[in-house]
């Protein structure tokens, strides 16, 4: 697959970047006093407070969880997923998509090529951050108490929310002129996604228009609290996903793919 | 029936390699291309010329659908693009004007990955190496160290591979050095010959001249005409060339049949069709020091036809 191999370098990077940050930050987990920290936290304001998420963050799953929702995360498979799901717009952009379109090769399969080549780098980086979750576990006596089965169910989410924003940057792709621009489109999506989310819990006249963020639907520290994934939240992030992927390819075929 | 008359039946009956029906392209109000009919045969080499902007690439993105036309259809090889696009474009081979590649892939994986996604085989690939002079050692460079001339016999080899039946060059000799270029282009003369169709758009009409069996011509859209070479109206068609002893305003010619005049210094360069007595006429009386008028050449006549003056064509 063109795509994957193009983008086999940042992929693997990504993924020992992101394993050795959650490895870290599960690490981390055994310097702390746990009483210092819920001290800590609870005498901090709500603004402050809701960037861990609402677990306890004192607690073993909700510190490890945070390392999954925290911005490095988050702009790790963010920037992945983005820069993967626009390649659309850019080779339409720089004519490789003329080259490639000029063969015998229908438009939506090429864009389904691009479509799985994201889906599996998201997966191989998220496998990287499971996998650096997983060893803190093991050599953090703290942590003991994580289950495996859990952090999996954790980093699955993790894989749902940027599905579903890659969906969306494939849509980008395909409706916008230029790379550059479906980029922007994706990465905004991204910023006022987390800043609703974010806001929604920290001002409640807004609250409501929380469910309007696809980070709403994943707080890693409950998740891993609670031992998996709720149904209501997979379907959401997964229909997103689906859907906005659904019309990508959709319109693909409408589009004049040539500059 | 002889084998003769059953090869001529063949012939006879055969799809044409491309048919361009009434095309039409506008891009939002502005000018693409507007009502173009093009047939070209089975085994024909053809030539597409035009200034730039002048439609070339629009018709040739148009006869692979990679664009929409507003009006008329296309067909290759008897399959129509809006019934059958990728059967018909699997006849195809096809080098675009402006090729971008992706710059992390190597040569070989570049090669590799366009081939499959063609149906055929990539029969002619290491013969294509050999004619263009790319070594195998290149090909395992990523294609950011290429230059251009590589990029362009990379992006030959990957047109011509599959020994399509069907071969659409947009500007296929850009880039590359004038023995590659005359390599190519006999190359290409030998497919023709064993019965593929080249279709190449160029503004290197000596190419052209050499090359095709017709031409077509196209300015502002529009096609001005096709013909075979041969019966270009080169034959009434006198290029002049006057050098006057002081630089002389371009309307001396006023009244004459002259059209595609040039200005440089004193030098005058320009072309007439028909009777040369007005141009005697209007030159007895200026200080020409030198004269020459000799038979057009295709790159003459092209030159006549994209004059803006020239309203109607003057064929």
């Amino acid at each position: 697959m063109l795509s994957l191999l193009r983008a086999r370098v940042r992929i693997a990077a990504l993924a020992i970047g992101f394993g050795f940050f959650e490895f870290v930050v599960g690490l981390s987990y055994a310097s702390i006093d746990q009483n210092a920290i819920r001290s800590l936290i609870d005498s901090l304001p709500p603004a402050l407070k809701a960037l861990s998420g609402s677990a306890d963050i004192a607690s073993p799953t909700g510190y490890l969880g945070s390392g999954y929702i925290h911005p490095v995360a988050l702009t790790v498979q963010g920037a992945l997923v983005i820069s993967m799901a626009t390649a659309a717009a850019r080779d339409t952009e720089s004519g490789a998509a003329e080259l490639i379109l000029s063969r015998p090769l229908a438009p939506w399969r090429w864009l389904l090529a691009q479509t799985f080549a994201v889906i599996i780098g998201l997966v191989v980086v998220a496998g990287g951050g499971y996998l650096g979750g997983l060893v803190s576990t093991l050599v953090v006596n703290d942590l003991g108490s994580v289950s495996a089965g859990a952090l999996l169910e954790t980093s699955a989410g993790g894989v749902l929310v940027f599905a579903a924003v890659a969906g969306v940057a494939l849509l980008a792709s395909v409706v916008c002129r230029g790379g550059a621009r479906a980029l922007g489109y994706s990465a905004g999506f991204v910023v006022i996604s987390y800043a609703l989310n974010y806001l929604a819990q920290i001002w409640t006249l807004i609250t409501p228009l929380g469910r309007l963020s696809v980070f709403h639907y994943f707080d890693a520290g409950i998740v891993l609290g609670r031992g998996g994934l709720a149904l209501a939240d997979v379907l959401v992030l997964g229909g997103i996903a689906v859907a906005a992927a659904v019309a990508a390819h959709v319109l693909v075929e409408r589009r004049e793919l040539v500059r | 029936m002889s084998d003769t008359r059953l090869v001529w039946a063949a012939v006879e009956t055969a799809a044409p390699a491309l048919d361009a029906v009434e095309l039409t392209k506008t891009y939002g109000g502005s000018r693409g291309i507007a009502d173009v009919s093009l047939r070209v045969e089975q085994g024909e080499c053809f030539g597409f010329l035009g200034p730039n902007g002048a439609g070339k690439t629009t018709f040739i993105r148009l006869a692979l659908g990679l664009l929409r036309p507003n009006q008329g259809s296309v067909s290759i090889m008897g399959t129509d693009l809006s019934e059958n696009r990728l059967g018909a474009l699997a006849n195809v081979g096809y080098l675009p004007g402006e090729l971008a590649l992706y710059p992390t892939l190597t040569g070989v994986r570049t090669l590799d990955a366009l081939a499959r996604l063609h149906p055929r085989p990539p029969t002619l690939r290491d013969e294509l190496l050999d004619l263009l002079d790319l070594e195998r050692r290149d090909l395992g460079r990523r294609v950011r160290e290429y230059s251009r001339g590589m990029k362009q016999k990379l992006g030959l080899i990957a047109a011509l591979q599959h020994d399509p039946p069907v071969v659409v060059l947009d500007e296929p000799t850009g880039g590359l050095d004038p023995v590659m270029q005359a390599r190519l282009l006999d190359y290409l003369a030998a497919r023709s010959r064993a019965g593929r169709t080249i279709f190449f758009s160029s503004h290197v009409l000596s190419e052209v001249e050499q090359l095709c069996d017709r031409v077509a011509m196209v300015r502002e859209g529009q096609l001005l005409l096709v013909r075979r070479v041969e019966d270009l109206p080169l034959g009434s068609l006198r290029m002049v060339r006057v050098m006057f002893s002081e630089p002389m305003p371009d309307d001396v010619y006023r009244s004459t049949n002259v059209s595609g005049l040039e200005v440089d210094g004193s030098t005058h360069r320009f072309t007439f069709t028909g009777n040369p007595a007005p141009v005697i006429a209007a030159l007895a009386n200026l200080p020409v020091i030198d004269l020459v008028i000799e038979p057009a050449r295709l790159e003459d006549l092209f030159r006549n036809l994209y004059d803006p003056a020239v309203a109607e064509v003057p064929v």
